[in-house]
C-alpha cells in the first residue's frame, strides 16, 4: 500500500502511515473544519491494511497536543480497529506520547488506554531536552 | 447629545469593564474560528496564562464556536461560490478569577428543549461521571442529525470549572424560535 504523508496545518495533525513498516504516526493539533472528511480516508486505509493478509506488527505513535471532540471520535474509531485486529492475533502497540505537564492529554491517554485488552497501550511521557 | 462615537466608546468601555478579551457578533465560519482561535491563544500566552488553563479555554472556545457553525438556525448560504455562514455571537473574557466563554445563537423551538435537557443532565454529573459519559458517547455511533453535538457539550462540561450556565430568550409572538445562550467558566 502507498505510504500516506500529510503535513501538519494549524488545524490538522501530521499524518504518516507507512504500511510497509507497519508504522503509523499522528502528531500535533486536530480540529479540522470537517473532521469526518479528514479522517475517513485514513480510517479506510487503515482498515484495508489491517484486513489484508499482511500480518506484520503494528506500531502506532500518537503525540497529540490538542484535539476536538469530533477528532476524538475518529481516534476512538482507529483504536477500536486496532484493538479488533489485535484480538485476531495481530501484534499491535499503541504509544501515547504526551508532555508530563499536559493534564488533558495525560487524562485522554488514560481514558483511551482502558479500551485496549489485546493491543498493548503505553503511556509515554516525553522528556524535555 | 451623545455622538455616535461616544455610543461606541460606551460600548467598548462596557466590554472592557466586563473583562472581555474579544466579542464577535455576526456570521461565523470555520476560517473565522481559525483566526479567532489563534488570536485567543496568542493573547493567553502573552498574559502568561497557565498552559493547562489556556488549553481548556481554547477547547471550550472551539466546541462552542463549532456548535454555532453547525446548529445556528440563522444561516446564509450560497452554492457557487460555496459559502456557508452561521449567525451567532461568541465572547471570551476573564473576570479576574476565571475565564468565561459565552456563546449564543438562534435555534428552532424544537431544538431548544432537548438542548436544555442535555445541559441539565450534564450539570448533574461530577467530573468522573462526565468522563465516563464522554467515553460512552465516543463509543456510540453518531446520533442522527446531531453531528456529534452531545460529545461537544460533554467536552465543554469536562473542561469547565463550574456547571455550564444557560438561558433562553423566546423570539417572536409565535415563540417558534429562541436565542439560546450558554456560558462556561474555566
Amino acid at each position: 500500500m502507498e505510504k500516506v504523508s500529510i503535513a501538519p496545518t494549524d488545524r490538522s495533525p501530521l499524518v504518516e502511515f507507512d504500511f510497509s513498516k507497519g508504522c503509523f504516526r499522528l502528531e500535533g493539533e486536530s480540529y479540522p473544519e470537517d473532521s469526518a472528511s479528514f479522517f475517513a480516508p485514513l480510517l479506510k486505509d487503515m482498515r484495508t491494511f489491517l484486513e489484508s493478509d499482511d500480518a506484520r506488527p503494528v506500531s502506532f505513535n500518537l503525540a497529540m497536543t490538542y484535539f476536538n471532540s469530533s477528532s476524538a471520535k475518529a481516534l476512538m474509531n482507529m483504536f477500536q480497529m486496532l484493538e479488533d485486529a489485535a484480538g485476531l492475533g495481530r501484534a499491535v502497540v499503541v504509544n501515547w506520547h504526551y508532555h508530563p505537564d499536559d493534564d488533558t492529554m495525560e487524562e485522554f491517554g488514560e481514558d483511551f488506554g482502558l479500551d485496549f485488552e489485546n493491543a498493548e497501550f503505553r503511556m509515554c511521557p516525553t522528556v524535555d531536552a | 447629545m451623545t455622538t455616535w462615537a461616544e455610543t461606541y466608546n460606551d460600548y467598548r468601555r462596557w466590554l472592557n469593564g466586563q473583562g472581555i478579551i474579544f466579542s464577535f457578533t455576526g456570521y461565523l465560519s470555520e476560517d473565522m474560528l481559525t483566526t479567532l482561535g489563534s488570536a485567543l491563544k496568542k493573547r493567553m500566552a502573552l498574559s502568561e496564562t497557565d498552559a493547562n488553563v489556556a488549553k481548556r479555554v481554547f477547547s471550550v472556545f472551539v466546541e462552542q464556536v463549532q456548535n454555532i457553525i453547525r446548529y445556528s438556525a440563522d444561516r446564509l448560504a450560497s452554492a457557487e461560490p460555496p459559502v456557508e455562514l452561521s449567525g451567532g455571537m461568541v465572547t471570551v473574557g476573564f473576570d479576574g478569577h476565571r475565564f468565561f466563554v459565552v456563546c449564543g445563537n438562534v435555534v428552532d423551538a424544537a431544538r431548544a428543549e432537548p438542548l436544555r435537557e442535555r445541559l441539565i443532565h450534564l450539570a448533574s454529573l461530577d467530573k468522573e461521571q462526565l468522563k465516563a459519559y464522554y467515553r460512552e458517547k465516543l463509543r456510540e455511533p453518531a446520533e442522527a442529525d446531531s453531528q456529534g453535538a452531545s460529545i461537544g457539550l460533554i467536552e465543554i462540561a469536562r473542561r469547565s470549572s463550574e456547571p455550564i450556565e444557560y438561558d433562553i430568550v423566546w423570539l417572536g409572538t409565535a415563540r417558534n424560535r429562541a436565542f439560546f445562550c450558554i456560558k462556561a467558566f474555566i
